[in-house]
This record gives C-alpha cells, sequence and structure tokens, in this order.
C-alpha cells in the first residue's frame, strides 16, 4: 500500500515535470505568463478594496475577510488548474475518443486523465492566494497552514464539482460549453462576499450551489474557528469527492468511443 | 499451443439519436439501436497474427476495443489472457499494447524520447530493463534519430513507428493494431507492415490488426476474420480465403504486334488451360501472364455474397 503510494507520488511528480517542459515549449515565456495572471487577478481584487475602502464593510465582513477569501480560492483553484485540470477535457476526450488513451493504462483511468493537463499560468494563482493571505492581516503560521489546508479541500470540491458536469458528457453529446458555463457561475458565486447572501440564498449557497464552501465555510474557519465547520467542510468535500467518483465511473460503462482524428 | 483470445457471442448495441435537430427531438428524442458486433466468436492462439478485415461501420474497432478492455459489451463473453478485459483493465494492460492509427498515445509537444520516459514510469518499469528494452526497439524500428524531435514535428509515417515502439515498450504478449497504415504513403505503409511482421516473428507477439488494406492482411497476417455489418462471415488462413473464393483468372496476352489483350476467366466455367489454348490459336502471341484477382476484390466478392 505505501509502496504504491510512493510509486503513483513519483508518477504523478515525473508527468508534473513534464507538463512544464510542455509549458516552456508552447510559450517559451511561462513566466510572463504567470506575472500576468497574477497582475490579472489583483486587478480584480483592486477592485473589492475600492467598493471596501468607499463602502467600509459588507453584513459584517471587511476587505480582510474578502483577502482570506482570494487566498482560499487562488489557492483552490491553482492547485485544480496546475495539478487535476485534465478532467474538464473529458467531453472533448469522449467526443473525439482519446479516452481511449487513458483506458489502457495499469494506472486508474481517472488519475491518468486528472494529470494530463495542467496550465503553467496558474501558478500565478497561488502567487495571488500568498499575497492576499498575507495582505489580509490574519498572519500567523497556524492559520497560514489552516489557510493551506481549507484551500485543499476547497481544491477538491472544485474537482468533484467539475468532474460531475464533465461526466454529463457520458450521457449527452457536446457538453464541453455547458459544462465550462456552469463550472464558471460556481465560481462566479465562490468570489462574491458570502454575507451578501442570507436566509434561503444562504441555503441554496450550501447546498445546490455549494459555493458557500468555497468562501463563507473557509472563512468563517480562519476568521472564527470552530472544529465543526472543519468537519463540515471536510465532510462535504469528501462526500461530493465519492459521488463524483462513482458518477465517473457510471459514466465510463456508457462510453462508445468516438474515431474523430487527432492526438493527445 | 493455447488460446490467448477466446471470444463467445459477444455483442455490442449502440443507441443512436435519429434525429437531433428540432424542438420535437429536444423534447421527445427517439432512438434506434444498432448492432455494431453481432453475436461474433472466434478465438486466437498465441504468437498467431490475425488480420480483422470488414468494411466502414462493419465492428472492426468495436470488437478490438472490447478486448482491449476499452468498450464494454452488451452481452457475451471474452477473455484475453485469461482475463475478463473490462472487468481487468489494469492488470490486462500490462500484457497488452495498443495503437490505434486515428490518434496518438505520445505527447504532443514532448520529444520523442520523453513520452517513452514517461510511458516507462507509467508502465512501472525497472530502469535498466527499460533502457535494454527501449534500445532495442529503436534499433529495430530505426527511430534513433527522431527521439530528440518533438511529436508534433514528426511526419505521418515517422509518428506511426514511434506509435507501435510506445505500445511495445512493457513488452506485451499482445498487440492490438486499429488501422496503423491509415493516412500512410505506400511507402510508410510498406515499411510498417515490414517493421511489425519482423518484431512479431522475433518475439513471437501474438498480433490483431484491423484494416481496409488488404495489403495488410496479406503481408503481415497469417489468418483473417472477416466481418460485415457485425457478423462474422470468414474465419480461417489467407491461403485458405483465396482457395475458396478464387474462381477468377485474368490472362494477358501481348501480340506479336505489341497489342495487349486482358481477359477475365471463371475458371469454375472455363478450364484455364482451354482459356490459354483458345487465345494462343485466336493471335500470335509473344507473352502471355495469368493472375489472380487483387485481395481487394476477393474482399469485395464475400462482401457482394453477404
Amino acid at each position: 500500500m505505501v509502496a504504491d503510494f510512493v510509486k503513483i507520488c513519483k508518477l504523478f511528480f515525473y508527468i508534473q515535470k513534464s507538463n512544464v517542459k510542455t509549458a516552456f515549449f508552447n510559450t517559451g515565456d511561462a513566466v510572463v505568463n504567470i506575472l500576468m495572471m497574477t497582475i490579472n487577478n489583483l486587478s480584480f481584487v483592486f477592485m473589492w478594496w475600492v467598493i471596501f475602502h468607499n463602502k467600509g464593510s459588507i453584513n459584517g465582513w471587511t476587505f480582510s475577510e474578502m483577502a482570506l477569501l482570494f487566498a482560499v480560492s487562488n489557492n483552490a483553484f491553482a492547485t485544480y488548474a496546475l495539478f487535476a485540470r485534465g478532467i474538464q477535457n473529458i467531453p472533448e476526450y469522449i467526443a473525439n475518443g482519446s479516452l481511449d488513451n487513458y483506458l489502457v493504462t495499469p494506472r486508474s483511468s481517472l488519475f491518468m486523465i486528472s494529470v494530463s493537463e495542467s496550465t503553467f499560468a496558474n501558478w500565478g494563482d497561488y502567487l495571488t492566494g500568498f499575497i492576499m493571505f498575507f495582505l489580509s492581516g490574519y498572519v500567523s503560521w497556524s492559520c497560514f497552514f489552516l489557510m493551506l489546508f481549507v484551500s485543499f479541500m476547497g481544491f477538491i470540491l472544485l474537482y468533484a464539482l467539475r468532474l460531475i458536469v464533465s461526466c454529463f458528457a457520458f450521457f449527452a453529446s457536446d457538453t464541453q460549453r455547458l459544462g465550462d458555463n456552469m463550472f464558471m457561475a460556481f465560481l462566479t458565486f465562490g468570489m462574491q462576499p458570502a454575507s451578501i447572501f442570507t436566509g434561503w440564498y444562504k441555503i441554496l449557497f450550501l447546498t445546490i450551489i455549494p459555493a458557500g464552501f468555497l468562501s463563507l465555510i473557509p472563512v468563517r474557519i480562519l476568521t472564527d474557528f470552530h472544529l465543526s465547520d472543519l468537519g463540515l467542510m471536510m465532510g462535504y468535500c469528501f462526500l461530493l469527492l465519492f459521488i463524483a467518483i462513482r458518477f465517473f465511473y457510471f459514466g465510463l460503462k456508457r462510453y462508445t468511443s468516438g474515431n474523430r482524428f487527432g492526438v493527445r | 499451443m493455447t488460446d490467448i483470445i477466446k471470444v463467445e457471442q459477444l455483442c455490442k448495441k449502440f443507441k443512436i439519436k435519429k434525429d437531433s435537430s428540432g424542438l420535437k427531438s429536444f423534447f421527445k428524442p427517439e432512438y434506434k439501436t444498432v448492432n455494431a458486433v453481432d453475436k461474433i466468436s472466434f478465438s486466437i492462439k498465441k504468437g498467431e497474427r490475425v488480420a480483422f478485415i470488414g468494411p466502414n461501420g462493419a465492428g472492426k474497432s468495436t470488437t478490438i476495443k472490447m478486448l482491449s478492455s476499452i468498450l464494454y459489451p452488451t452481452s457475451g463473453h471474452a477473455e484475453v489472457f485469461g482475463l475478463i478485459p473490462w472487468e481487468n483493465r489494469r492488470t490486462l494492460s500490462k500484457h497488452i499494447g495498443t495503437v490505434f492509427g486515428q490518434r496518438s498515445q505520445l505527447w504532443y509537444n514532448l520529444p520523442v524520447q520523453d513520452s517513452f520516459n514517461l510511458l516507462g514510469k507509467i508502465y512501472d518499469l525497472d530502469e535498466i530493463k527499460f533502457k535494454r528494452r527501449l534500445s532495442k526497439l529503436v534499433k529495430l524500428f530505426e527511430i534513433r534519430d527522431l527521439l530528440s524531435h518533438p511529436t508534433c514535428s514528426l511526419s505521418l509515417g515517422q509518428r506511426m513507428r514511434c506509435e507501435i515502439v510506445a505500445s511495445l515498450i512493457h513488452n506485451p504478449e499482445i498487440l492490438f493494431l486499429d488501422e496503423p497504415t491509415i493516412g500512410l504513403d505506400v511507402t510508410a505503409k510498406e515499411i510498417i507492415r515490414t517493421l511489425i511482421k519482423k518484431q512479431a516473428l522475433e518475439e513471437e507477439t501474438t498480433l490483431l490488426l484491423t484494416s481496409h488494406d488488404t495489403d495488410d492482411m496479406e503481408k503481415v497476417c497469417d489468418r483473417v476474420i472477416i466481418i460485415n455489418k457485425g457478423k462474422l462471415i470468414f474465419n480461417d488462413s489467407i491461403q485458405a480465403l483465396k482457395d475458396s473464393y478464387l474462381s477468377k483468372k485474368y490472362i494477358e496476352v501481348t501480340t506479336e504486334d505489341g497489342e495487349k489483350i486482358r481477359q477475365e476467366i471463371n475458371t469454375h466455367q472455363i478450364p484455364i488451360k482451354k482459356a490459354i489454348d483458345d487465345l494462343v490459336k485466336r493471335y500470335h502471341v509473344s507473352d502471355i501472364t495469368v493472375e489472380n484477382p487483387p485481395m481487394e476484390e476477393i474482399i469485395k466478392e464475400i462482401y457482394k455474397r453477404d
């Protein structure tokens, strides 16, 4: 078991090394892309800084809470985009039959699909995430490690949601755009100050569109720690991940393998 | 010799939407069921080189995909290396290699050598054994000069040689080749056929090859399975195929004036000797050749009869 885990970790790092090599082959200016991504993110943050500077707070949220939200969501998204983005290509892999390549290896097909794409520029999201953490004012080692942990939970949430929407492609044709739009809608909800959602909206925010697990709950864990919040977040994220994985393997039984010309 | 692949009554049905345009089909879609593979049974022994021939949509690729664990069947049974493919995907993948002519298993922007290294890690191969194996395959498929090139810069023929090496890196006992010569020019096709056969003979690899090109079958394989509309219609040696369906011969006569006359003879109606005698009597013959119809024509004849 431990030996298998070590092997899969080694393979993971080897694939990441290859992804970095591919990124540099594609652009040659990968570092510039990272910086541009960071600037792009920070310009969005600047807009919120102006709003909070003028308004003071929104339902109890100040710029500090907003900075923590950006820290968590950027780190979660960076982890997804750098290490598991391949799942968003599932509809395309299904349409052109290139899913075949991932089904005939001795490794888990889901693992192979997940690591099949990485966007190097998203290192800029990590950079933004860390900058925002330090700007939040909640700077301590314990808060830092807790932020890393809830960011990882956020990654699991993003991964599970994206996997579920990608797997619709096993049941209907051409769902790439639908999946992209649903995922973007979720991220948009997750990047708003959670305090604006109250009453029924809050329930919706923590159930059907679970963006609250990327904003409200992590920020609450970092500002006012309660073990129950951490347990709730972990429980929800792992439950969704379990459902997503089962859904993938259920859908795989319906895979028909296309024959469109193409390359990996 | 033991059977390495066993297929019994294997079926695969696809549900296809009838008309996907219009609002009606959105709210009330209608489907039709297509029998892509319809109760086929056959077996393949270790070391055999078998061609899987059929027209477009005959079910060749679907069968190969079920045997290589990619697709689940609708019904029936199959065993590859004693394993049910769709239930033992990961274990089976260590024993089989796959080449899909229409898509690549190499990383598009990486040098070929890096793709091979990555595959070595994916198959968890011992470093020394991997290097030895790769060196042997590189020599056999003559790709040493291509190793440092990214896949995207290779010609189709070069890429196909690298694809085959990639599928053989883990030393599989069975190699599934789905249209390995598709899109290649005549010279590249010839090179690929020679190399595939050479490797299979050297390492006793069992081959199952699908193709539209009957030359692939004649030049690489010793046995042929023909399917049409999902049903198996022929399963025997290539020689038996020729013997069963060769009722036609072509006689080409060159006269002393340099004129060429070509005649088609049905040997079931006129013995070949009589046909030649008639031609010799009628013309001043300077040269005469007797040819079998090309394999392409024999296959067409089988499809027509089916």
